[in-house]
């Protein structure tokens, strides 16, 4: 089945950062469509929750240095 | 502190840290080589301070890379890499430390636009009382269901959206609507979660919680607006696809021309579009937060750049610049008592739904029981329901659109309607009828006629009142350089009163509401930016036809949004000259972050291809251009 969750970012610092943290999620299995948007810090995902864990996307996000908040 | 709380504050402030380390090893190597000969401890106490600033920027350059996007963090790393290898020590310390405090700057700076509207979603309470069989039970807000009921103290904020059921209350919508004067609340009126019950207890019967309110509604849609890329925003993204890979190939070039490795190492610094990419996202976010913080829903960029050219307004009469809230003014009976001109065209007019025709319904129903009181023309008001008539549904009844209706009760035919609407049945009208519509129309109330088969027995003139703030609204727009237009169906001549009454600057009468929108497009083949304020779901098409159209009152109705380019949730005309304000604010504000932009890049070419700038020099100004276009577009966030 498929889910979506939310995040918010705050701390992202410049633009090219957020489209990286973007292909980074996209590469996460399960992850159908991922949107990160620069200006508002929000991330939107949408993911198979049988294959997909959400503890996933906030390790990934936080491997990139940056710090994500559910929304 | 114990240990578990310093590996916590290293966390959160893990940048500033990072940064401030990085930035004093930099000044103490930095010194150590300038006063003193020990050159071998000043350049390792550099390279460390390159490594401690730029291990963060060196990780996320790997995950550009291994992710296939080019960005900034990748070109600084390459830069600070080179610089080391070539021997020049400070240049990379310098890149590394600058990069690191510009990013921390501008990930504090971008923190504020990102929770400028976290700050209404705050507004909602966590928790609501609600009243389970007699028994008072806190539970979390998100949690009550449709139809539940729930009681909010004096004083207190209201969880829930839902329709009051018992109670009588002031209450605050500002995070709703913007407006800061409380609004009366009783039986059947409607209240927004986030809002702030100031005076009586209220009873509310839920409508919708948690994400299903008008507050959460607005929030996902500003942000939706906040996010949709305008046409400039995506005219530089293109651009940026080309211009770092472009300075990249640049700077290889120059060192191969050259052989000057700091000159195509400055060239990598200077080769992400920075303060170009960053400017207009941060002045549109910017912009429409605020708007949203005062009422004002802004569709997008988009909708924002081209409110920003608007030079001509038209509002819609009834509703827009008047209350919309007609009352009979008159009735004037010729050879028929007023009494009964009253009653047979509210029989005529009892199953229309035109504002009109509401009027005279209740105009009728208010009268007096009493037989015919002579030439009294004003009705009286009587609350008890024993003194309410009953008017009696019509046998049948027909709708002329914009004209009026016709109706038959009791074996007679009555018409009500205007001057179209008797000349298209042939009708005559005696002079005194004409004296007396003309004198009313003079006043700016509209005079509908009252025949019964075939001759005119009276006339209602009806009277909707200006809004106290219209007048001031459109002298607003007027300062602003910007033409205003009224759009009426209403005759010439009560147009004309009306028209002169708000002081507009041209008004057009006696329009069907198709011809509304040939009127906008008559204007834009003129060349006007148009945009057109209407309650957005009468005059749809009218503002869908606009350059940007502009619906009042629109909380609560999703239709009004959904065709709005901009939707003003209060009924308050005063936000139409903040918003065409901040429109054009915005839009010179991405203009000058665009210039800014440019001309620190052509800058920064130049001096680099002349060797007047390097690399700490290059990184320098870039940062400080950024910063700069983030402050300029966050001037925007208090405009």
């Amino acid at each position: 089945m498929s889910d979506t969750t939310q995040f918010r970012v705050l701390d992202f610092d410049c633009p090219s950062c957020a489209s990286t943290v973007e292909r980074a999620l996209s590469n996460v299995a399960g992850v159908q469509y991922v949107e990160v948007h620069y200006a508002t810090g929000r991330v939107e995902i949408e993911y198979d929750d049988s294959v997909a864990d959400p503890d996933a996307f906030v390790q990934t996000i936080e491997s990139q240095g940056y710090t994500p908040q559910t929304a | 502190m114990n240990k578990q709380s310093i590996t916590q504050y290293y966390r959160k402030h893990r940048k500033a840290i990072v940064t401030a380390t990085s930035g004093l090893l930099y000044g103490g190597g930095w010194s150590l080589g300038y006063l003193t000969s020990f050159e071998m401890a000043s350049a390792a106490i550099l390279v460390l301070a390159t490594i401690v600033g730029g291990y963060d920027i060196a990780k996320t350059a790997y995950h550009e890379v291994t992710n296939r996007t080019l960005g900034i963090k990748t070109l600084v790393t390459l830069a600070a890499i080179g610089a080391i290898v070539i021997g020049e020590y400070w240049e990379a310390a310098a890149v590394v430390f600058l990069f690191s405090l510009g990013s921390y700057l501008e990930g504090r700076t971008m923190r504020k636009t990102r929770t400028a509207l976290q700050e209404l979603l705050e507004m909602t309470p966590d928790t609501a009382t609600v009243r389970h069989d007699g028994e008072l039970q806190e539970v979390p807000a998100r949690e009550v269901e449709e139809s539940e009921v729930v009681v909010v103290k004096p004083g207190g904020k209201i969880p829930v959206d839902g329709d009051v059921i018992d109670g009588e209350s002031a209450v605050n919508q500002a995070p709703v609507t913007g407006e800061s004067a409380p609004v009366h609340k009783a039986d059947g009126d409607e209240v927004y979660a986030g809002t702030v019950n100031q005076e009586g207890a209220l009873e509310i019967r839920t409508t919708g919680a948690g994400s299903d309110t008008t507050l959460e509604r607005i929030i996902r849609r500003v942000e939706e607006a906040q996010e949709a890329q305008s046409p400039t925003e995506s005219l530089i993204d293109r651009f940026a696809k080309y211009y770092t890979p472009a300075v990249i190939v640049l700077a290889i070039g120059a060192y191969a021309v050259t052989q000057n490795a700091i000159l195509s190492l400055t060239l990598l610094v200077i080769g992400c579009p920075g303060a170009l990419v960053i400017g207009p996202p941060v002045s549109i976010v910017s912009a429409i937060g605020n708007a949203a913080r005062s009422g004002v829903l802004m569709k997008g960029g988009e909708h924002l750049e081209r409110a920003g050219k608007i030079d001509l307004v038209a509002f819609d009469k009834t509703g827009t610049l008047t209350k919309g809230e007609t009352t009979v003014a008159d009735v004037e009976g010729f050879g028929v008592a007023d009494d009964e001109v009253l009653s047979l065209a509210a029989t005529a007019e009892k199953k229309s739904e035109h504002h009109l025709a509401d009027a005279i319904v209740d105009a009728a129903r208010e009268r007096p029981t009493a037989a015919t009181d002579g030439g009294t023309t004003v009705a009286r008001a009587d609350d008890t329901d024993a003194g309410r008539r009953s008017v009696p549904d019509p046998d049948d009844f027909d709708v002329v659109a914009g004209k009026g209706v016709i109706g038959h009760t009791d074996g007679q035919e009555v018409v009500v309607g205007n001057r179209a609407l008797l000349a298209d049945r042939g009708i005559d009208i005696p002079s005194r009828v004409a004296d007396y519509v003309r004198e009313r129309e003079g006043r700016g109330e509209t005079v509908v006629h009252v025949v019964r088969d075939g001759d005119i027995v009276g006339a209602i003139a009806l009277r909707d009142e200006l809004r106290e703030t219209a007048p001031s609204v459109v002298a607003a727009l007027q300062d602003a350089g910007i033409e205003t237009v009224m759009l009426t169906g209403d005759n010439k001549r009560t147009a004309a009163a009306v028209a002169e009454e708000v002081g507009i600057d041209e008004y057009r009468a006696e329009l069907l509401p198709e011809d509304k929108q040939t009127v906008i497009e008559g204007y834009q083949a003129d060349g006007h930016v148009v945009a057109m304020v209407g309650d957005g779901i009468n005059d749809a098409p009218s503002l869908a036809t606009a350059d940007v159209g502009i619906a009042m009152g629109a909380a609560g109705t999703d239709t009004a949004i959904e065709t709005a380019d901009m939707a003003l949730m209060a009924d308050d005309l005063e936000r139409i000259p903040y918003a065409v304000k901040l429109s054009k604010a915005t839009r010179w504000n991405v203009l000058e972050n665009v210039g800014l932009a440019v001309l620190t890049v052509t800058v920064l070419l130049a001096g680099v291809l002349t060797s007047y700038v390097t690399l700490a020099a290059g990184m320098l100004v870039h940062e400080a251009s950024v910063l700069l276009v983030i402050l300029n577009g966050m001037r925007l966030l208090r405009y």
